[in-house]
């Protein structure tokens, strides 16, 4: 069915030996061959804030965020995502939140809304008015660490310590909704987190030593 | 001048020897740690670099215009001109670069730049294509270097005439990416007199000169700081194209820039573990004895040369060669990546030794027995045999089958190898105030394995402190330098400078001791928090009192590298994996892993167990799932992002056992950086034909390739 | 992402005629108007640049589409906007439908599951890496030839390709097909309702730029799944390449109406293999009036895999696919 790759050889791109690639490329489309180039993508403007009467948003708006327990206001345009709001557009920024695919692959930017696990980044900020919004910030200090949280320092559950905070925020969430977690229902609830560095065995011991100290609390 | 000082014998350890926390542990569980891709300085701008998407194309026009007219940028300038080619995909696919006042203006800009192509050229991104007939020169310089021939093969054919078995086999191993979570890039504060470079870096001393170069200052107008940075494994010593092109902007706006590559550009351009392609042929004799063996690689580390040890790797075989070259593709050049070159030449050796066991209806952990030099590797063999279960197992001189139910379990086992300990290159200074605060100094990074922590904690063992009592200083170049962080290094070279500088500080203190206790200086005990003459009854003053001595002179010393703190020779490691096959759907689950490595002195147990769990992960993860995939006709990078190029989760977790190696009483100091992530794939490929029969040959072991097995043995 | 305005409809038919109006006559693709529900195929569309809409319709105000509904007789109509987590841990759906809960669990991750919703899953874009790669105008895009059918494709169709060969990537509708799930849809002209087997469409039935029926405008309201009838059991096995989150290679739906040991009624619909879910109606004909012994799981997982056709590299898939029917099938007996 499928063809092996040709024997590669410098193709005259006038001669009649095209190549799959050149046939493809040149006679696909355009922007195949200029991929660099998408369209003139929408620029920020400095609009000001914008809701027409069907309740649309364009331009910069103001939106009133919930983060930790605080009211926020906060200039976002519709398409900025609440991962970029926190580390980009807050003032000073919340930068504990990680980016790392941007593409919810990962788990780095891993938040609490309505105390509900979610990818910052594949959240628009604007479509979060109203909600609960907990970053990894918001479950602690270093002076006042979360159970969760001293558990992830006594057990050595971090390395480079870029996925951690997602992961913190992630056992936060299994442990609010199973008191007495066991192994396999830890790794369920982390396993839309990644780690390069290999600290999950330490995550997991985390968990289950947060959980019996908190009874499941979290904190 | 007091002689050289010694380690203590483990027993007398208080703090070393055990396991503690990490210093920076809560700072970065609460999100406070400031990485630098955090930095966010005043009037600070967010470059992005534009990359174009396949090799060996020609640049026929670029216009920046409609990229500067978006709102918000600062800047738009070109990298390459029209009529350049781009002969690989990587750094090299930089057309042109821009910084705006928002990432999102920054990204608009960066899509904004039109450009057109010529790429009609054949891609090349694959070892076929670079050693085909008549197969375009990529760079100019031919498509293969570095060829080495060394012993002779017809040496070995005649040697492997006394055989018992012989073996010819082909091994293959895909392109492995670093995949660091935190992307490369640096902010780059450069005032016109004077930069502060907030690095993402492996090597804080370093980088000093190469950001001191392109931004035309002396390297003393050069802060560089990484106190914290989310991962390297040896993709983050140079400062990279994006690091220049971030001084070059910086130079040119004279403000703050901040220039991470996203993910898909990391992939593209930010280094990998050189492929391989390894034929082995070699045999043993009746008593498992290597009697021949050859071995001809190819390393494909695209424009690079690419990693592979010298063969046969581990073990001894007297009559032996080996053919090696560079296979060069249009790919961006391998760099160096936690052991570089090991986890190939295992995966070969280990698998083509397991191959002449089982073909001559031998015990394999017998073979390795046979075949090793060192007592050491019988012993961690025992050990992990031990631990998984290995006399129990019901095949250890034959495959197993599948039960009833299409399941298969097995074990199976590799070797590791590196250099033990560090060199010279690392300072220390140590500094106590006549309030008791100690200070320990290095400019030394750390990636994660717990440097920082190291650096406080061999001054707190020295002065009988706790170790909250004495606080790091680290990832600053204007501190006392230090080594980079490659090849497990870092350890052995910073443990010495910081036990000479303890030592010194704790002498200095004793001095003043002198006059008040009045023994002689090295002859005071320090523990707990207080001091006494050596052997007399109780404590006789608090650090503090002790401190209070200085006057109002706090006490500065220094300590550098000392090799006899540290030691030549060799680590050693083994590894046994169990796994269980579903034979029906070619589905592998890695149950167990278990690791022993001599590790000498055991710094902080609880860092050293996370740092061989880390390469014990990492070989599962290269082993099961990990794979660069490029469309050979068009060039295209496939896996550019963490959903089509996978690592392994937490459900892929076996349970994990690292055992210290108690036996290895060697007063040394080393780092666990690459030994442990060595053998483990090599151990899961032969764990999988022990369980069913099925040799895994190229990584990774996904169902298609245990499917194939399979059937191939059936 | 190309920016863009964000509609916010408080009703129903505020969104249908935004949509209508920002799809005109254009379907799939790069339209210029694109409905948010959760946003977790979608943000990646939008951030990929594989969709750029002038406008996006935020779901979220529309009252009466986030509730699962169950009458006296056990049936359930489920909102469009029901978030997935509420599949996974709604009672009667985790006893009376494990195939369906199974199947929402197996879903990427908790972090996706948490926001996602049923219509998004139903709807989502293939995940193809040519389709996801913007440097490659495949097919789908409007390019000459479906660049993974000659190119890197273990990932893809082994049944019910061509001339596109992606794989539909949803868990649900498996599932929600083998329990004779039906959808309906609201447009501007209108309400409609049909088997979900029949929303989607393969490539040679003018599937190419979309993957399902669904006209300009129209909106996928609610889901109605028929009360399985009693002695019913059911699973949903998925094969991942990564445990851990991942697409299915490959995935059964398994639905069995029971009289004992003995089948009365099967539905097996297979996931990851076809640009549809694949519905083996040949197979289930097999275990018909049949116990599940050895030999008609045999006959019941070649039937199903009959006439597949593999590319170069996804040939593992019809092995692979057998296996997990057998296990399916051994799980239910």
């Amino acid at each position: 069915m499928a063809k092996r790759p040709r024997e590669p050889r410098e193709s005259d791109p006038q001669g009649p030996d095209l190549s799959r690639r050149s046939f493809l490329v040149s006679a696909g489309s355009a922007a195949a061959g200029s991929v660099l180039a998408g369209g003139l993508a929408g620029a920020a403007t400095a609009a000001e804030a914008q809701e027409s009467t069907d309740g649309r948003l364009a331009g910069l708006v103001n939106v009133r965020l919930k983060i930790n327990g605080e009211q926020r206001t906060v200039a976002v345009e519709p398409r900025t995502t609440l991962l970029s709001t926190l580390r980009h557009r807050l003032d000073p920024a919340l930068t504990g939140t990680k980016e790392v695919c941007d593409r919810g692959n990962c788990g780095a930017c891993t938040v609490l809304v309505d105390g509900r696990p979610v990818y910052s980044c594949l959240q628009l900020a604007c479509t979060l008015e109203g909600s609960e919004i907990t970053t990894v910030e918001g479950l602690g200090s270093p002076d006042d660490m979360s159970d969760v949280q001293q558990a992830f320092c006594d057990k050595d559950a971090s390395m480079c310590g870029f996925c951690t905070p997602g992961f913190v925020v992630a056992t936060t969430a299994c442990l609010a909704k199973h008191a007495a977690p066991d192994d396999a229902t830890i790794r369920h609830e982390l396993s839309g987190n990644l780690c390069r560095c290999g600290t999950y065995p330490h995550i997991f011991e985390a968990a289950a030593s947060a959980a019996s100290k908190s009874g499941g609390r979290g904190r | 001048m007091s002689p050289t000082p010694k380690w203590k014998p483990r027993g007398e350890m208080t703090l070393l020897n055990t396991g503690y926390a990490r210093l920076d542990g809560p700072d970065k569980v609460t999100g406070r740690a400031v990485y630098s891709h955090d930095v966010r300085l005043p009037r600070q701008v967010y470059a992005r670099l534009v990359l174009h998407s396949y090799p060996r194309a020609e640049l026929t026009s670029l216009d920046l215009e409609p990229a500067r007219r978006i709102p918000g940028v600062v800047l738009v300038e070109a990298q390459k001109a029209a009529g350049d080619e781009l002969v690989y995909l990587g750094d090299d696919s930089i057309v042109a670069y821009v910084a705006a006042e928002t990432p999102e203006a920054a990204k608009d800009a960066a899509r904004a730049v039109r450009a057109a192509f010529r790429d009609h050229y054949p891609p090349m991104v694959t070892r076929e294509q670079s050693l085909s007939p008549g197969a375009p020169s990529i760079t100019g310089r031919g498509n293969t270097s570095g060829a080495r021939d060394r012993g002779d093969e017809a040496a070995v054919d005649s040697a492997l005439e006394g055989a018992a078995v012989v073996v010819e086999q082909v091994y293959e191993l895909p392109i492995q990416h670093h995949v660091c979570l935190e992307t490369h890039g640096h902010v780059v504060d450069y005032d016109g007199e004077s930069a502060t470079c907030y690095a993402s870096t492996q090597a804080v001393s370093g980088s000093v000169d190469e950001f001191a170069r392109n931004l035309g200052l002396p390297a003393d107008k050069v802060r560089v700081l990484t106190p914290v940075m989310g991962g390297g494994f040896g993709a983050k010593f140079g400062i990279g194209l994006e690091g220049a092109i971030c001084c070059l902007i910086a130079k040119k706006l004279l403000r703050p820039v901040h220039l991470m590559l996203d993910r898909p550009q990391e992939f593209q351009m930010a280094g990998n573990r050189s492929g391989t392609w390894v034929r082995m042929r070699g045999g043993i004799d009746a008593q498992g004895r290597l009697v021949g063996q050859f071995a001809e690689v190819d390393r494909l580390g695209g424009t690079g040369g690419g990693a592979f040890p010298l063969m046969p790797y581990i073990y001894a075989c007297e009559t032996n060669a080996a053919r090696t070259r560079s296979v060069h593709t249009a790919l961006d050049s391998n760099r160096a990546m936690r052991a570089p070159g090991h986890p190939q030449a295992s995966f070969a050796q280990e698998s083509f030794l397991d191959e002449l066991a089982y073909a001559a209806g031998l015990d394999p952990v017998e073979v390795r027995k046979v075949n090793v030099e060192s007592d050491v590797y019988r012993r961690h063999l025992d050990v992990v045999a031990d631990a998984i279960g290995w006399d129990a197992h019901p095949n250890r001189t034959a495959p197993g089958e599948a039960g009833a139910d299409g399941w298969a379990e097995g074990i199976g086992f590799g070797l590791a190898t590196w250099r033990a300990g560090g060199r010279p290159g690392c300072e220390v200074e140590v500094r106590i105030t006549p309030d008791g605060a100690v200070t320990s100094s290095c400019a030394v990074q750390d990636l994660g394995t717990g440097s920082r922590t190291l650096v406080a904690a061999i001054i707190a063992e020295e002065l009988g402190l706790p170790l909250s009592a004495v606080t790091a200083r680290i990832g600053d170049s204007d501190l006392p330098p230090s080594v980079g962080s490659g090849g497990s290094v870092t350890t052995g070279a910073l443990a010495p400078a910081l036990k000479v500088a303890a030592h010194r500080a704790r002498e200095a203190l004793e001095q003043r001791l002198v006059p008040v206790l009045g023994a002689e200086v090295g002859d005071y005990e320090w523990v707990r928090g207080r001091v006494r003459v050596a052997g007399e009854g109780d404590m006789t003053m608090s650090f503090g009192e002790v401190c209070a001595l200085l006057g109002n002179q706090p006490l500065s010393v220094r300590g550098e590298y000392d090799g006899s703190l540290d030691a030549d020779g060799s680590l050693h490691g083994a590894q046994a994996a169990r796994v269980r096959v579903d034979t029906l759907t070619g589905r592998v689950e890695v149950l167990d892993m278990v690791a022993t490595h001599d590790q000498g002195i055991p710094l902080n147990r609880l860092a050293l167990t996370s740092q061989i769990n880390g390469g014990m992960i990492q070989a599962l993860s290269y082993g099961l799932l990990e794979e660069r995939v490029l469309d050979a006709e068009m060039g295209w990078l496939l896996s550019d992002n963490l959903e089509s190029y996978k690592i392994a989760g937490p459900k892929e977790m076996p349970r994990l056992r690292v055992i210290l190696d108690e036996d290895d009483g060697r007063n040394l100091a080393t780092g666990m950086a690459e030994a442990p992530v060595i053998p483990g794939h090599s151990a899961i490929a032969n764990a999988i034909f022990n369980a069913c029969g099925a040799r895994l040959r190229s990584l990774p072991f996904t169902p298609d390739r245990v499917l194939a097995a399979l059937a191939e043995r059936a | 992402m190309k920016n863009f305005e964000l509609a916010r409809p408080t009703t129903l038919n505020q969104a249908v005629m935004a949509l209508a109006e920002g799809e005109g006559a254009i379907g799939g693709g790069k339209g210029p108007a694109a409905l948010l529900a959760g946003g977790q195929d979608l943000l990646t569309e939008l951030k990929e640049h594989l969709a750029e809409p002038d406008t996006v319709i935020d779901l979220g105000r529309v009252p009466g589409l986030d509730a699962i509904e169950r009458d006296g007789a056990g049936n359930l109509t489920i909102g469009a906007m029901v978030r997935l987590h509420q599949l996974e841990e709604h009672g009667a759906i985790r006893e009376q439908m494990p195939v369906l809960a199974q199947a929402a669990t197996s879903i990427a991750s908790p972090q996706i599951r948490s926001v996602g919703t049923v219509g998004g899953n139903l709807n989502q874009r293939p995940r193809c890496w040519y389709y996801r790669n913007e440097a490659s105008v495949c097919l789908k895009k409007g390019g000459l030839a479906c660049l993974a059918a000659v190119g890197r494709n273990k990932y893809n169709a082994i049944l019910g390709g061509g001339p596109s060969y992606i794989v539909h990537p949803s868990d649900l509708a498996p599932a929600l097909i083998a329990l004779d799930a039906e959808v309906t849809l609201v447009g501007p002209e209108g309400e409609r309702r049909m088997p979900l087997a029949d929303f989607y469409l393969l490539p040679r039935e003018g599937g190419i730029s979309t993957e399902t029926v669904r006209r300009p405008g129209e909106v996928l309201t609610k889901v109605h799944v028929p009360a399985p009838a009693a002695g019913t059991r059911s699973t949903y096995l998925k094969f991942k390449e990564r445990e851990s989150y991942d697409w299915a290679l490959s995935s059964v739906a398994l639905v069995l109406g029971m009289d004992g040991a003995r089948v009365n009624r099967a539905r097996i619909v297979l996931g990851g293999v076809a640009p549809k879910p694949w519905r083996v109606e040949s197979a289930e004909r097999l275990l018909e009036d049949n116990e599940i012994d050895p030999r008609t799981v045999a006959q019941v997982r070649e039937a199903a895999l009959f006439g597949a056709q593999p590319l170069a590299e996804n040939g593992y898939k019809v092995p692979l696919t057998k296996g997990l029917i057998t296990r399916a099938l051994e799980s239910l007996a």
